[in-house]
């Protein structure tokens, strides 16, 4: 039973990175894809492009982040003394990665269209970049919000 | 500072000095030209008589650009063109390079060149398809003369059939031609859907043949008529062929080699050359002229007026320039000035869309809070210095970049200053290097002794601090549109609507700090007050453009209801907090892992280093975006929504607008 709130904190570290990063890889896909087919009429928009496609890629970095805190906290790295983590600290550790999993994930995705939309918008007038990226980063909002919640609940969790 | 007084003017040239005002006037770079209506049926727009000729020129000379830049190797990357390393020519340097160039006659050649290419590749295509047709006949034992062309009596067909049709036609077409003819069916592997045939007949058989071929789902398929041996032979001469082309193509890339070599920078001078004089000839042709004067109508910033006045003194009575102030219904375009110390940082309200005229310039509104955001958005002293270093190096490396890039980069120096020092408040360098690591621990004194406060232990606290902030941006900004509403005598707005909410907003505040113990319960009746007077003016106010009581109370209350987006307003600044955090967390991160990495043996170090510099690069690309981004959104979305719209045009005066080179003023005047 003692290894069972390692384990959950575990779980949720899992699903922090792993979700996130899921909707990341979705999101800075969606947003390729229609940066290639821009890039096929005009090569010279890679830095721009690349700029846009790379917006939604954060998510996977805040589910990361969110994992390492989650495994930091249950002592798996760093090589420090053991800790005991009781069922239920580590079903709380479980929830506080939540947010980030589930918000990276549909917020990556969300973003991943925007940005997608706004490659094509950059397409047809340059000039505008300023107002392109600024669209993504609104869906983002969100993404840090999350991000947000689940180091203030992490942070709030005791051992 | 600000958006600068710009004056209307009218210029009237005589048309013998056109020529030389015009140019006059687009070296000062300070006049706008805007077109005028004709108003009278006189001649109406001028049209310069060299328009035409300039115009094709340009239009060869980018003809010419679009096919050989693919083939020139410059010496200048592109790079370092876009920031500036360009080489420097006078006006009469282009002319005299335009009399020494006969462009149309290269262009001839070139198109020559192109034509002659093209009929090439499209050759080739022809032969590689003709080739794969072979292939697959590989083993037609008969010369192709007999389908091409037939002799005297023997016909020939060649096409696909299904190949479930073929053993049955096949049979049926040897019966009926016996010995008066030929039946070729293709080898065919098992999974083929369609297999070759042919049939050479006599002339005789015609009908006969031609039904069992349409019964059986024949496509007939022309082979090029130039096939005329068997298909050894066609192979080989296809195949001479194509290698004699591909000398002949090889030859002419080559020559365009040489010719790109020889002529892009002489094309590249000229084509700059000519669109300025078409810019020039263009803004004449905005114009209005008389029999003998023309007429320019357009705009001058207050401040350029002396330079335009300058330009045109030495024509005399020729040239004569009158100024007005804008009428209301006039729409100048905005030309912002300000002080070198927000320079950089006009860059941003540019990307959100220049002011009005006459409106407020945010510039120097925002600069201060983009400054602090941004350093606490990214927080790590380390990453500063990298990101002042790279940019420093830069700026010095082409110091001839255009205003833009150049303010872009003074801006990420700027940020990069105000993140070391925000990444020395909170002890974050390169994450948590100096602890990490047992080498650096020589410098744990330094960095603590200026840490105040470590938001890695401290979350609340610096999210209280972000929180904070924006409490004070969003009220700044409400005093910014209450000031302007009184700047234009706008009373109801400025106290009704801004009042109001400033009024109601401080009370609010006061009443939460009152009630979580930060402020003492005196406090609470000034609070209340302040609340209820300014929910009684919003009430009161807000629905006063809708009809009847009923209308204006419900408006009223609703208005209230707008709270709830100052409350998403302001946590919107917890981004600051999730964002420092971010980059402290990825560097301790990047930290670990080399720390992990340093246990292998042997090569332990080596890996450890690598991941610590390409972790961090990685890391400070990304974070840079992300600080860049989010402290841009908290002045696009939060702060500018309380007072600036944007939506101006900005002031785009006739001047030198150049591609490859730059224009420098003749040496002798």
């Amino acid at each position: 039973m003692d290894l069972l709130g390692i384990m959950l904190a575990i779980l949720g570290a899992a699903m922090a990175a792993g979700w996130a990063g899921a909707g990341s890889a979705i999101g800075v896909g969606i947003a390729g894809e229609s940066g290639a087919g821009v890039m096929t009429e005009d090569p010279g928009k890679f830095g721009l492009v690349l700029l846009l496609q790379a917006l939604p890629g954060t998510q996977g970095i805040y589910g990361l982040l969110i994992a390492f805190f989650a495994i930091l906290k249950v002592g798996l790295l760093g090589g420090g003394a053991e800790i005991t983590v009781s069922v239920w600290q580590g079903l709380g550790i479980f929830f506080a990665c939540l947010p980030i999993a589930v918000g990276g994930f549909f917020s990556a995705i969300a973003q991943g269209k925007t940005s997608a939309a706004c490659i094509q918008m950059i397409a047809k007038r340059p000039e505008e970049t300023g107002k392109a990226v600024i669209l993504p980063a609104m869906v983002e909002t969100y993404a840090v919000l999350a991000l947000l919640m689940s180091i203030i609940l992490l942070n709030g969790i005791s051992l | 500072m600000a958006v600068a007084r710009i004056k209307k003017a009218e210029l009237y040239v005589h048309k013998t000095d056109l020529d030389n005002v015009l140019s006059a006037l687009q070296k000062t770079g300070s006049y706008e030209v805007v077109p005028i209506s004709p108003e009278t049926d006189a001649e109406g727009s001028p049209v310069h008589p060299d328009i035409g000729r300039v115009e094709g020129l340009l239009g060869e000379a980018r003809y010419l650009l679009r096919f050989l830049e693919p083939h020139f190797k410059d010496n200048v990357s592109s790079l370092a063109r876009t920031m500036g390393e360009r080489q420097s020519i006078s006006l009469r340097d282009g002319e005299a390079l335009e009399s020494a160039t006969d462009l149309m006659k290269f262009s001839e050649t070139v198109r020559s060149l192109e034509r002659r290419l093209m009929e090439i590749r499209s050759e080739l295509t022809q032969i590689s398809s003709t080739e794969s047709l072979l292939e697959d006949l590989s083993d037609f034992p008969y010369p192709f003369e007999l389908i091409t062309s037939g002799t005297e009596r023997v016909r020939g067909v060649l096409g696909t059939m299904p190949a479930a049709k073929i053993p049955g036609w096949k049979e049926e077409t040897a019966a009926a031609l016996s010995s008066m003819g030929e039946v070729y069916v293709s080898v065919m592997g098992e999974k083929d859907q369609e297999g070759w045939v042919a049939v050479l007949y006599d002339e005789s058989l015609n009908q006969q043949i031609s039904d069992l071929l349409v019964r059986n789902s024949f496509s007939r398929v022309d082979i090029p008529s130039s096939l005329k041996g068997t298909v050894e032979d066609e192979q080989r001469s296809l195949a001479g062929r194509k290698e004699f082309l591909a000398g002949e193509e090889e030859r002419i890339v080559t020559e365009v080699e040489a010719a790109a070599e020889e002529w892009i920078p002489t094309v590249r001078t000229l084509s700059d050359y000519w669109t300025v004089l078409r810019d020039r000839y263009q803004a004449l042709s905005s114009g209005y002229s008389t029999e003998q004067v023309v007429i320019l109508r357009g705009w001058v910033p207050e401040s350029e007026v002396p330079r335009v006045t300058k330009a045109i003194a030495p024509f005399g009575l020729s040239a004569e320039l009158f100024l007005f102030d804008p009428r209301p219904d006039d729409s100048p375009p905005s030309h912002i000035v300000n002080s070198p110390w927000c320079l950089p940082f006009e860059n941003l309200t540019r990307l959100y869309g220049a002011p009005k005229y006459g409106e407020i310039d945010p510039t120097p509104l925002l600069a201060p809070f983009f400054f602090l955001f941004f350093g606490m958005c990214l927080g790590d002293a380390g990453y500063g210095l990298v990101m002042i270093g790279f940019f420093l190096w830069f700026l010095k490396k082409y110091q001839r970049m255009p205003k833009g890039f150049q303010g872009f980069f003074k801006l990420f120096v700027l940020s990069g200053i105000s993140t070391i020092v925000v990444g020395t408040l909170t002890g974050s360098w390169f994450g948590d290097l100096v602890d990490a690591f047992s080498i650096f621990s020589f410098l744990r004194p330094v960095k603590n002794f200026f840490l105040i406060l470590n938001p890695m232990e401290n979350p609340m606290i610096f999210l209280a601090i972000s929180l904070a902030l924006g409490v004070v941006q969003l009220f700044f900004g409400l005093f910014i549109a209450f000031y302007d509403a009184l700047r234009k005598g706008n009373y109801m707005g400025a106290f009704a609507d801004t009042g109001g909410w400033i009024v109601f907003l401080s009370g609010l505040l006061l009443w939460g700090g009152v009630s979580s113990g930060f402020l003492s319960a005196n406090a609470a009746f000034l609070a209340k007050t302040l609340a209820l007077l300014g929910a009684v003016v919003l009430v009161t106010t807000q629905g006063r453009e809708k009809e009847g009581i009923v209308g204006k109370a419900v408006s009223g209350l609703l208005s209230l209801y707008s709270v709830t987006s100052y409350l998403g307003d302001v946590l919107s600044y917890s981004r600051l907090l999730a964002l420092g955090l971010a980059t402290s967390a990825v560097g301790v991160i990047i930290n670990m892992l080399a720390g992990l990495a340093g246990d292998v043996p042997y090569i332990g170090w080596l890996i450890a280093l690598v991941l610590l510099i390409g972790g961090h690069i990685f890391s400070i690309a990304v974070n840079v975006l992300g600080a860049f981004v989010h402290s841009l959104r908290l002045q696009y979305v939060e702060f500018f929504s309380k007072f600036y719209s944007g939506g101006g045009s900005v002031f785009a005066p006739l001047t030198y607008k150049t591609s490859f080179v730059s224009i420098e003023n003749d040496p002798e005047e």
